[in-house]
């Protein structure tokens, strides 16, 4: 349905708003340009985030709608980050407008088809939530699936939808998996019930799904037993750390390079010596958003013979890979507005490191980077590996 | 009841593929039964058409102005007129923008059973037997067409060299007059809109052949469009491709792209990375690239494991051969 | 204009389709609305938004298909649709001139200006809707329409023919329409909004009887034969050969 005028607009617009935290803080926007300076498509996009605050207080949401600016964001964090008046960009100004474009009914054709079967079925691909667990089935050894029968465990491992269905990114849940063997871990998976976390959701302006993937993955878990959570996602460890608990939940919640780290002793003691040069990329919602940089860093130093170099970009001003906000479901969309994607940028710099490996560690990541060395010509240079994978080499 | 009757699928004055195809399939099954095949062919001006319908016992041409471009109201009361003349048993109509119209409507006409999406036909005690695609090419279906039906026929489901004979069938040349049908209509023609000749919607081709990063160069394009010309398809690209300015947008195949589903895909120096796989939806894959393990192979009918490069040049050569040999 | 716009549900082919050892019934696991349809609902709903007038949706239930249809009429609900009414059939049935049948007459009686239906469905072996209600309303019909927009005395339509040409008619209504594709992509309708229409949407429920047509049975649904997974290999001029023969098993050449 259309929206009736602009006030209405304006007033659902801002009745979203108002149920994010500091959300007001908008009105102490000093306009400094910080947030589009920083911004990964700041040169491309029509209204910056400083833009947009002034076509929000101006009143002509509509004209920034139009302009399709609210899709040209990757949830970076970066522009939050930096704001010096804390206005909570990524959380909440660019979400609630993006939701009015979702009431328009127009948002971009591949991210609504993402929406739409996250919902019916519990994943982006269109694959039945039946064969969630399939990945399972490629590993040589048992694990536990919690059920009826099996209702307790110490650890509860969640590969999130890129991690269970694409086939590139199983192999880095593949990988955790058996890491969690070695070390003898108590761990399981929820198994087929288990639904999208949501983040993408959340940040997409779906805020009506969000909830629902929350209500729904929080009843599944309270039938079982289990002491803390380990996720390989990057977005799926910041919603549960961050947003679950918002509707109750209370356990605690820990991305898996810092479970490498809290292992590190035993793992060194196992790790053979490895021949690579390796540069570390830090995942905007591992490193800005929750400020986890020394955990994967000290985990590739232990492992011998890997010789560690930095790119310039690094910690809280890391190059997001463009995968996050539904970034990953914006592709033809963004590539109407640029002419090289942040991934290619953020490879080449890695190249230029003279590091044959792309260590990442938010699952996003895999299919960003390794795409962009395809584009960029760099696949023979360089290789991109997931810190759980590294690990593993470095094991067997 | 003995006749098969093939209704023609004319567009712009020339006779449409599937016609032939169905031509062959109907002599066959008319040699079974021992009727004759019968070809109606409506529209004006089209007697130059009728010496290809050889394959035809008969050919009923009904022709009037009015008849010139196919409209249903009036396409659809020429019809049910002519099978209530010939009374075939088997009636054969193209599944197209053409044919599907027209079933429904003279089956429900004349309660004729009607079955929709046949890729084969058979002769059973007198009964039809047909074989209908159905669920997304997922299951097949066998239906029983009690003593007569009308069949609307997919594309490619026949070879059409036997219904491609020249000859000099029978011909009824009948005006809608002849047959009591009026001429005032409840959907008048108006025109047809042509696309430009440089938008080629690949969703819509049959055949594509598409390229990835494995044709190494921009300049090696050429290639693939040679081969996609002698086979008369059209050419796309997965994203790097497209990325690279290779190819326009329109071309690109895959998530952030168009879905192909036609007869064959021929994907080369593509690896079937998942955003891409997810775009073809072909009914037959062949992919050439010189990595056994590609995931592409997971979706081929027929896996090629060679340097594309080195395979194109000789395939086109060959393809030549084949089509004019 | 008073337009009206048929659902039917279909087999979801997300999940698996299962056939008894007979095959003789089909087992779904799940079902969606069919996608053609949803392309006419969206249809009449641009035209409501174009035109003016009133978008009644209905949507065909029986017994293995009762509350799944509730969602999609209540889409359609929150997409701009007036009113949502269910049909449940008295037996499920494949049989298109069947089901035509028995919605003939219920749509007679309510008159409607136009009707628009989607040209296929993924069960749509035996028959085909749009143009046999057509025929038992004694209704103009065309189908293959992508775009549709009312003049003074008749509704201009677009149908899509073969190569990328489109064919302009005038319709003369009452008609019945066969909708390929929506002028414009579906719109999107927010998870929360679509909860909201679900709980609130009034959908009317009539009973139908579904007449029995003799001629035409299903003998037996079977899977296609799966091909192997062949890889070539060799001197390119051995595999060109190859790739040819199996162009010709494909048909191409």
């Amino acid at each position: 349905m259309r929206m009736d005028a602009d006030s209405s607009m304006q007033d659902t617009y801002f009745e979203r708003l108002s149920e994010i935290p500091n959300s007001d803080k908008y009105r102490q926007c000093l306009q400094c340009g910080t947030c589009g300076g920083s911004c990964p498509y700041g040169i491309a996009t029509p209204f910056t985030p400083r833009r947009m605050i002034l076509a929000i207080r101006a009143n002509i949401i509509d004209e920034l709608l139009e302009s399709g600016a609210q899709w040209l964001c990757t949830s970076c964090y970066t522009c939050s980050y930096r704001c010096p008046s804390k206005i909570p960009l990524t959380d909440g100004i660019i979400p609630a407008l993006r939701e009015l474009s979702l009431l328009e009914g127009n948002p971009p054709e591949e991210l609504a088809a993402a929406l739409v079967n996250i919902a019916r079925y519990g994943n982006p691909f269109k694959e039945s939530p039946r064969k969630r667990i399939n990945w399972t089935k490629e590993l040589d050894f048992e694990i536990k699936i919690l059920s009826a029968k099996e209702k307790s465990t110490d650890v509860l491992f969640i590969p999130e939808c890129f991690g269970a269905y694409h086939r590139r990114c199983k192999e880095v849940t593949k990988a955790m998996v058996e890491i969690f063997k070695i070390l003898g871990v108590d761990f399981a998976i929820l198994g087929n019930d288990e639904r999208c976390i949501g983040d993408l959701t959340r940040l997409s302006g779906e805020f009506g799904l969000f909830e629902d993937l929350v209500e729904k993955n929080m009843k599944v878990m309270s039938k079982y037993e289990f002491n803390r959570v380990v996720t390989i996602d990057a977005h799926a460890y910041h919603a549960l750390k961050h947003e679950y608990p918002k509707f109750g939940f209370d356990k605690p919640v820990y991305h898996h390079t810092q479970f490498l780290a809290e292992n590190l002793e035993t793992l060194k003691s196992m790790f053979n010596e490895l021949d690579y040069t390796v540069t570390y990329h830090d995942a905007c919602y591992v490193g800005r958003r929750n400020g986890i940089y020394d955990e994967p860093r000290n985990v590739i130093r232990a492992i011998l013979g890997v010789k560690f170099v930095e790119m310039k970009r690094i910690r809280e001003n890391a190059l997001c890979c463009g995968g996050g906000g539904g970034g990953v479901w914006l592709d033809s969309f963004i590539k109407e507005h640029l002419q090289e994607r942040p991934a290619e940028d953020r490879v080449r710099e890695a190249a230029a490191t003279g590091a044959d490996v792309l260590v990442t560690s938010c699952i996003l990541d895999i299919p960003m980077f390794e795409d962009a060395l395809k584009v960029t010509g760099l696949e023979g240079q360089l290789v991109v590996k997931d810190i759980s994978e590294l690990v593993l080499e470095a094991l067997k | 009841m003995k006749d098969v009757m093939v209704v023609a699928d004319v567009m712009e004055n020339e006779i449409q593929e599937i016609t032939f195809e169905m031509l062959g399939k109907a002599k066959e099954l008319a040699q079974e039964t021992g009727g004759s095949v019968v070809t109606v062919l409506i529209g004006n001006k089209l007697d130059g058409l009728v010496s290809n319908l050889g394959a035809s016992d008969t050919v009923i041409y009904v022709e009037d102005e009015k008849l010139e471009n196919f409209t249903p109201e009036f396409y659809r009361r020429v019809l049910s007129k002519v099978i209530e003349k010939v009374n075939p048993k088997i009636i054969m109509v193209g599944n197209t923008a053409f044919g599907t119209d027209l079933a429904g409507l003279v089956a429900a006409e004349l309660d004729i059973p009607m079955v929709t999406s046949c890729m084969n036909l058979a002769l059973r005690d007198g009964d039809i037997l047909a074989t209908s695609m159905a669920y997304g090419g997922k299951v097949l279906v066998d239906l029983v067409a009690k003593e007569r039906g009308m069949f609307v026929i997919n594309r490619g489901s026949f070879s059409s060299d036997a219904g491609k004979v020249e000859g000099s069938p029978n011909v009824e040349k009948l005006s809608p007059a002849d047959l009591g049908v009026s001429l005032e209509d409840s959907i008048e023609f108006v025109g047809y809109i042509k696309p430009e000749v440089e938008d080629v919607d690949i969703s819509k081709a049959e055949i594509v052949v598409a390229v990835g990063r494995g044709i190494g160069d921009e300049s090696n394009i050429e290639l693939a469009e040679e081969l996609a010309e002698v086979l008369g398809g059209v050419v796309a690209g997965s994203r790097p491709v497209i990325d690279q300015g290779w190819l326009p947008r329109t071309r690109q195949v895959g998530r952030s792209g168009k879905t192909v589903a036609g007869k064959l895909y021929l994907a080369l120096g593509i690896s079937g990375a998942t955003e891409h796989v997810e775009g073809v939806k072909a009914k037959n894959v062949i992919a050439v690239n010189t990595d056994p393990s590609a995931p592409i192979f997971r979706i081929s009918r027929v896996g090629a494991v060679v340097d594309v490069l080195e395979l194109l040049p000789v395939l086109i050569d060959k393809i030549s051969e084949a089509k004019s040999g | 204009m008073k337009i009206c716009a048929l659902i039917r549900m279909v087999p979801d082919l997300v999940e698996e389709l299962e056939i008894d050892e007979n095959g003789t019934e089909i087992y779904p696991s799940m079902y969606i609305a069919n996608e053609r349809d949803e392309q006419a609902v969206e249809e009449a709903i641009i035209l409501k938004e174009k035109h003016g007038g009133t978008v009644e949706v209905v949507g065909i239930a029986d017994d293995e298909v009762s509350t799944e249809i509730d969602e999609p009429l209540a889409m359609a609900i929150a997409k701009g649709a007036d009113k949502a009414m269910k049909v449940n059939l008295s037996r499920p049935t494949y049989k298109r001139a069947e089901l035509a049948k028995a919605l003939a007459e219920f749509l007679k009686e309510r008159e409607y200006d136009l009707i628009l239906t989607g040209i296929q469905a993924i069960d749509g072996f035996a028959g085909m809707l749009g143009p046999m209600l057509a025929t038992y309303m004694g209704l103009p019909y065309i189908g293959n329409v992508v775009y549709a927009e009312l003049k003074d005395d008749h509704l201009l339509v677009r149908k899509e023919l073969e190569g990328g040409v489109i064919g302009e008619y005038k319709v003369k209504l009452p008609a019945v329409i066969g909708i390929v594709s929506a002028e414009k992509p579906p719109r999107f309708v927010p998870f929360a909004k679509l909860r909201q229409a679900m709980k609130s949407a009034e959908i009317e429920e009539f009973d139908l009887d579904v007449p029995e047509i003799e001629g035409l049975e299903v003998e037996r649904y079977y899977e296609p034969p799966k091909p192997e997974i062949v890889l070539i290999e060799g001197e390119p001029e051995e595999v060109a050969e190859k790739l040819i023969e199996v162009m010709k098993e494909i048909g191409v050449l």
